[in-house]
Protein backbone atom coordinates (compact mmCIF):
# COMPACT_ATOMS: atom_id res chain seq x y z
CA UNK A 1 0.00 0.00 0.00
CA UNK A 2 2.67 2.69 0.78
CA UNK A 3 4.75 1.63 -2.28
CA UNK A 4 1.83 1.87 -3.93
CA UNK A 5 1.22 5.72 -3.10
CA UNK A 6 5.02 6.45 -3.11
CA UNK A 7 5.02 5.43 -7.19
CA UNK A 8 2.30 7.78 -7.17
CA UNK A 9 3.65 10.72 -5.40
CA UNK A 10 6.74 10.19 -7.45
CA UNK A 11 4.95 9.67 -10.72
CA UNK A 12 3.06 12.87 -9.68
CA UNK A 13 6.69 14.68 -9.24
CA UNK A 14 8.25 13.16 -12.02
CA UNK A 15 5.32 14.81 -14.70
CA UNK A 16 6.26 17.74 -12.60
CA UNK A 17 9.63 18.22 -12.97
CA UNK A 18 9.22 16.83 -17.13
CA UNK A 19 6.67 20.14 -17.83
CA UNK A 20 9.24 22.35 -15.94
CA UNK A 21 12.17 21.08 -17.74
CA UNK A 22 9.94 21.54 -21.50
CA UNK A 23 8.59 24.89 -20.41
CA UNK A 24 12.71 25.64 -19.83
CA UNK A 25 13.50 24.06 -23.66
CA UNK A 26 11.32 25.86 -25.20
CA UNK A 27 12.02 29.06 -23.81
CA UNK A 28 14.29 31.75 -26.26
CA UNK A 29 17.96 31.63 -25.60
CA UNK A 30 19.66 35.02 -25.05
CA UNK A 31 20.47 35.63 -28.49
CA UNK A 32 18.05 33.43 -30.16
CA UNK A 33 15.96 36.82 -30.52
CA UNK A 34 19.40 37.68 -32.55
CA UNK A 35 19.73 36.85 -36.21
CA UNK A 36 23.08 34.98 -36.53
CA UNK A 37 22.67 34.70 -40.25
CA UNK A 38 22.52 38.28 -40.87
CA UNK A 39 25.94 39.78 -39.29
CA UNK A 40 26.59 43.20 -39.33
CA UNK A 41 29.79 45.52 -38.73
CA UNK A 42 29.00 48.63 -37.72
CA UNK A 43 31.39 52.00 -37.44
CA UNK A 44 30.05 55.02 -35.40
CA UNK A 45 29.66 57.46 -32.52
CA UNK A 46 28.45 56.65 -29.46
CA UNK A 47 25.25 58.93 -28.22
CA UNK A 48 24.83 57.54 -25.42
CA UNK A 49 25.85 55.01 -23.03
CA UNK A 50 24.67 52.72 -20.27
CA UNK A 51 26.86 50.73 -17.81
CA UNK A 52 24.35 48.99 -16.45
CA UNK A 53 22.58 45.40 -15.58
CA UNK A 54 21.83 43.20 -17.14
CA UNK A 55 23.45 44.28 -20.16
CA UNK A 56 25.34 47.48 -20.67
CA UNK A 57 24.69 49.04 -24.19
CA UNK A 58 25.32 52.33 -26.57
CA UNK A 59 23.38 54.27 -28.66
CA UNK A 60 25.47 54.00 -31.92
CA UNK A 61 25.50 56.84 -34.16
CA UNK A 62 25.82 55.58 -37.56
CA UNK A 63 25.70 57.70 -41.13
CA UNK A 64 22.04 55.34 -42.13
CA UNK A 65 20.90 55.22 -38.88
CA UNK A 66 21.11 55.30 -34.70
CA UNK A 67 21.11 51.62 -33.58
CA UNK A 68 20.85 50.19 -30.23
CA UNK A 69 23.54 47.76 -29.58
CA UNK A 70 23.40 45.51 -26.79
CA UNK A 71 26.36 44.55 -25.08
CA UNK A 72 27.47 42.39 -22.15
CA UNK A 73 26.98 42.53 -17.97
CA UNK A 74 29.04 45.26 -16.82
CA UNK A 75 30.87 43.12 -14.72
CA UNK A 76 32.19 41.14 -17.50
CA UNK A 77 32.85 43.86 -19.49
CA UNK A 78 34.98 45.58 -17.07
CA UNK A 79 36.76 42.06 -16.59
CA UNK A 80 37.63 41.69 -20.13
CA UNK A 81 39.60 45.65 -20.40
CA UNK A 82 35.60 47.68 -21.48
CA UNK A 83 36.15 49.82 -18.52
CA UNK A 84 33.26 52.41 -18.50
CA UNK A 85 35.07 54.90 -20.20
CA UNK A 86 35.95 53.81 -23.20
CA UNK A 87 31.76 54.01 -23.76
CA UNK A 88 31.71 57.59 -22.90
CA UNK A 89 29.72 59.55 -25.59
CA UNK A 90 31.40 61.17 -28.15
CA UNK A 91 33.78 57.65 -28.39
CA UNK A 92 34.47 55.98 -32.29
CA UNK A 93 33.90 52.51 -31.87
CA UNK A 94 32.80 49.54 -34.46
CA UNK A 95 30.94 47.17 -33.11
CA UNK A 96 30.55 43.57 -35.16
CA UNK A 97 26.94 41.36 -34.21
CA UNK A 98 23.40 40.69 -35.27
CA UNK A 99 20.59 42.89 -35.71
CA UNK A 100 17.57 41.69 -33.36
CA UNK A 101 14.89 39.64 -35.46
CA UNK A 102 11.81 41.83 -35.00
CA UNK A 103 13.53 45.27 -33.43
CA UNK A 104 14.76 47.02 -36.29
CA UNK A 105 16.94 49.38 -34.25
CA UNK A 106 18.65 47.02 -32.06
CA UNK A 107 21.52 44.43 -32.32
CA UNK A 108 23.27 42.43 -30.34
CA UNK A 109 27.60 42.84 -30.16
CA UNK A 110 29.68 39.90 -30.30
CA UNK A 111 32.48 41.99 -29.85
CA UNK A 112 33.49 45.62 -30.03
CA UNK A 113 36.41 47.82 -30.79
CA UNK A 114 37.29 51.30 -29.66
CA UNK A 115 40.25 53.09 -28.79
CA UNK A 116 42.25 50.53 -31.02
CA UNK A 117 41.56 47.43 -28.70
CA UNK A 118 39.17 45.05 -29.35
CA UNK A 119 36.56 43.21 -26.62
CA UNK A 120 34.65 39.81 -27.22
CA UNK A 121 31.47 40.54 -25.30
CA UNK A 122 30.27 37.01 -25.49
CA UNK B 1 18.06 50.67 -22.65
CA UNK B 2 14.34 49.61 -22.07
CA UNK B 3 13.45 53.46 -21.95
CA UNK B 4 11.11 54.06 -18.97
CA UNK B 5 7.66 54.72 -20.25
CA UNK B 6 4.68 53.20 -18.48
CA UNK B 7 2.18 53.98 -15.06
CA UNK B 8 4.02 57.08 -13.37
CA UNK B 9 4.62 55.41 -10.05
CA UNK B 10 6.53 52.45 -12.27
CA UNK B 11 8.35 55.32 -13.87
CA UNK B 12 9.10 57.05 -10.70
CA UNK B 13 10.53 53.64 -9.05
CA UNK B 14 12.35 52.85 -12.17
CA UNK B 15 14.06 56.54 -12.83
CA UNK B 16 14.67 56.75 -8.53
CA UNK B 17 18.42 56.69 -7.02
CA UNK B 18 18.42 53.33 -5.61
CA UNK B 19 16.91 51.30 -9.58
CA UNK B 20 19.89 53.47 -10.64
CA UNK B 21 22.28 52.12 -8.01
CA UNK B 22 20.49 48.60 -9.24
CA UNK B 23 21.67 49.06 -12.32
CA UNK B 24 24.87 50.54 -12.11
CA UNK B 25 26.54 48.89 -9.12
CA UNK B 26 28.66 46.65 -10.14
CA UNK B 27 27.84 43.88 -7.08
CA UNK B 28 24.65 44.92 -6.04
CA UNK B 29 22.52 43.66 -8.87
CA UNK B 30 23.90 39.73 -8.40
CA UNK B 31 24.35 39.68 -4.73
CA UNK B 32 20.41 40.69 -4.53
CA UNK B 33 19.59 37.74 -6.95
CA UNK B 34 21.76 35.31 -5.01
CA UNK B 35 19.77 36.15 -1.98
CA UNK B 36 16.91 36.17 -4.10
CA UNK B 37 17.87 32.49 -5.12
CA UNK B 38 18.60 31.79 -1.56
CA UNK B 39 15.21 32.67 -0.87
CA UNK B 40 13.47 30.64 -3.09
CA UNK B 41 15.30 27.26 -1.56
CA UNK B 42 14.00 28.43 1.78
CA UNK B 43 10.66 29.00 0.36
CA UNK B 44 9.84 26.36 -2.18
CA UNK B 45 12.25 23.52 -0.46
CA UNK B 46 10.10 23.89 3.33
CA UNK B 47 6.91 23.92 1.16
CA UNK B 48 8.28 21.37 -1.58
CA UNK B 49 9.11 18.61 1.81
CA UNK B 50 6.02 19.31 3.01
CA UNK B 51 4.21 18.89 -0.25
CA UNK B 52 5.98 15.72 -0.35
CA UNK B 53 4.77 14.18 3.23
CA UNK B 54 1.27 15.79 2.55
CA UNK B 55 1.17 13.67 -0.71
CA UNK B 56 1.70 10.19 1.67
CA UNK B 57 5.58 9.81 1.55
CA UNK B 58 7.57 9.39 5.09
CA UNK B 59 3.93 8.75 6.70
CA UNK B 60 5.64 8.02 9.96
CA UNK B 61 6.97 11.61 10.01
CA UNK B 62 4.46 13.75 12.36
CA UNK B 63 3.04 16.22 10.01
CA UNK B 64 2.53 18.71 12.45
CA UNK B 65 6.32 18.24 13.80
CA UNK B 66 7.54 18.47 9.97
CA UNK B 67 5.25 21.73 9.43
CA UNK B 68 6.74 23.08 12.86
CA UNK B 69 10.21 22.75 11.44
CA UNK B 70 9.84 23.90 8.11
CA UNK B 71 7.28 26.14 7.69
CA UNK B 72 8.69 29.15 9.39
CA UNK B 73 11.90 28.53 7.29
CA UNK B 74 9.40 28.98 4.32
CA UNK B 75 8.05 32.11 5.57
CA UNK B 76 11.81 33.25 6.20
CA UNK B 77 12.41 32.20 2.39
CA UNK B 78 9.55 34.58 1.76
CA UNK B 79 10.56 37.60 3.32
CA UNK B 80 14.05 37.44 1.69
CA UNK B 81 12.19 37.00 -1.95
CA UNK B 82 9.55 39.57 -1.73
CA UNK B 83 12.30 42.30 -0.46
CA UNK B 84 14.99 41.20 -2.57
CA UNK B 85 12.27 40.76 -5.39
CA UNK B 86 10.93 44.49 -4.99
CA UNK B 87 14.98 45.53 -5.71
CA UNK B 88 14.77 44.15 -8.30
CA UNK B 89 10.96 44.93 -9.84
CA UNK B 90 12.51 48.61 -8.86
CA UNK B 91 15.45 48.56 -11.61
CA UNK B 92 13.20 47.41 -14.18
CA UNK B 93 9.80 48.52 -13.19
CA UNK B 94 8.26 49.46 -16.55
CA UNK B 95 10.40 46.43 -18.53
CA UNK B 96 8.62 43.66 -16.10
CA UNK B 97 5.26 45.31 -15.83
CA UNK B 98 4.94 44.33 -19.49
CA UNK B 99 6.57 41.20 -19.39
CA UNK B 100 4.24 38.32 -20.03
CA UNK B 101 6.51 35.70 -17.84
CA UNK B 102 6.25 37.90 -15.18
CA UNK B 103 2.56 38.30 -15.02
CA UNK B 104 2.48 34.39 -15.18
CA UNK B 105 4.74 34.02 -12.17
CA UNK B 106 3.32 36.65 -9.88
CA UNK B 107 -0.20 35.15 -10.85
CA UNK B 108 1.31 32.00 -9.68
CA UNK B 109 2.51 33.37 -6.60
CA UNK B 110 -0.57 34.46 -5.48
CA UNK B 111 -2.54 30.99 -6.13
CA UNK B 112 0.19 29.31 -4.32
CA UNK B 113 -0.72 31.71 -1.49
CA UNK B 114 -3.92 31.14 -1.79
CA UNK B 115 -4.02 27.64 -1.95
CA UNK B 116 -1.57 26.96 1.04
CA UNK B 117 -4.11 29.60 3.21
CA UNK B 118 -7.17 27.64 1.84
CA UNK B 119 -5.36 24.39 3.16
CA UNK B 120 -4.45 25.96 6.52
CA UNK B 121 -7.99 27.32 6.95
CA UNK B 122 -9.25 23.78 5.75
CA UNK B 123 -8.47 20.42 6.15
CA UNK B 124 -5.38 21.07 8.11
CA UNK B 125 -7.05 22.44 11.06
CA UNK B 126 -8.14 18.15 10.97
CA UNK B 127 -4.38 17.02 10.83
CA UNK B 128 -4.75 15.71 14.95
CA UNK B 129 -6.58 12.58 13.42
CA UNK B 130 -4.28 11.64 10.30
CA UNK B 131 -1.05 13.27 11.78
CA UNK B 132 1.50 10.35 11.67
CA UNK B 133 1.04 6.57 10.48
CA UNK B 134 -2.05 7.35 8.20
CA UNK B 135 -2.99 8.04 4.56
CA UNK B 136 -3.34 12.32 4.37
CA UNK B 137 -6.88 12.94 3.02
CA UNK B 138 -7.94 13.64 -0.56
CA UNK B 139 -7.91 17.25 0.19
CA UNK B 140 -4.74 17.60 1.86
CA UNK B 141 -3.22 15.60 -1.19
CA UNK B 142 -5.09 17.44 -4.09
CA UNK B 143 -3.45 20.91 -2.15
CA UNK B 144 0.18 19.79 -2.08
CA UNK B 145 -0.33 18.57 -5.43
CA UNK B 146 -1.41 22.31 -7.15
CA UNK B 147 1.27 23.69 -4.24
CA UNK B 148 4.14 21.90 -5.96
CA UNK B 149 2.67 22.71 -9.55
CA UNK B 150 2.33 26.57 -8.83
CA UNK B 151 5.58 26.81 -7.00
CA UNK B 152 7.35 24.97 -10.30
CA UNK B 153 5.71 27.43 -12.64
CA UNK B 154 6.22 30.46 -10.50
CA UNK B 155 9.86 29.60 -10.56
CA UNK B 156 9.35 28.78 -14.59
CA UNK B 157 8.04 31.95 -14.65
CA UNK B 158 10.58 33.97 -13.08
CA UNK B 159 13.70 32.11 -15.14
CA UNK B 160 11.93 32.53 -18.31
CA UNK B 161 11.85 36.77 -17.94
CA UNK B 162 14.99 37.37 -18.74
CA UNK B 163 14.24 35.48 -22.18
CA UNK B 164 10.66 37.03 -23.50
Amino acid sequence: MTSIRHARAARLLGGLLLGGVAAGALAHHGWSGYDADKPLNLTGRIEASGYEHPHGFVRLQTPEKTWNVVLAPPYRMENRGLPRELLAPGNEVTVYGYPHRTNADEMRAERITVGGKTVDLR
Amino acid sequence: MHEPVGPALLVWLETSGFAQAMRQWLWLYPIVEIVHIGGIVLLVGGAAMFDLRLLGLGRTLSVRRLARLLLPWSVVGLALVAATGLMMFTAHATEFWVNPAFAVKMSLIVLAGLNAALFHRGIYRTVATWDVDLPPPPRARFAAAASLALWLGAISGGRLIAYL
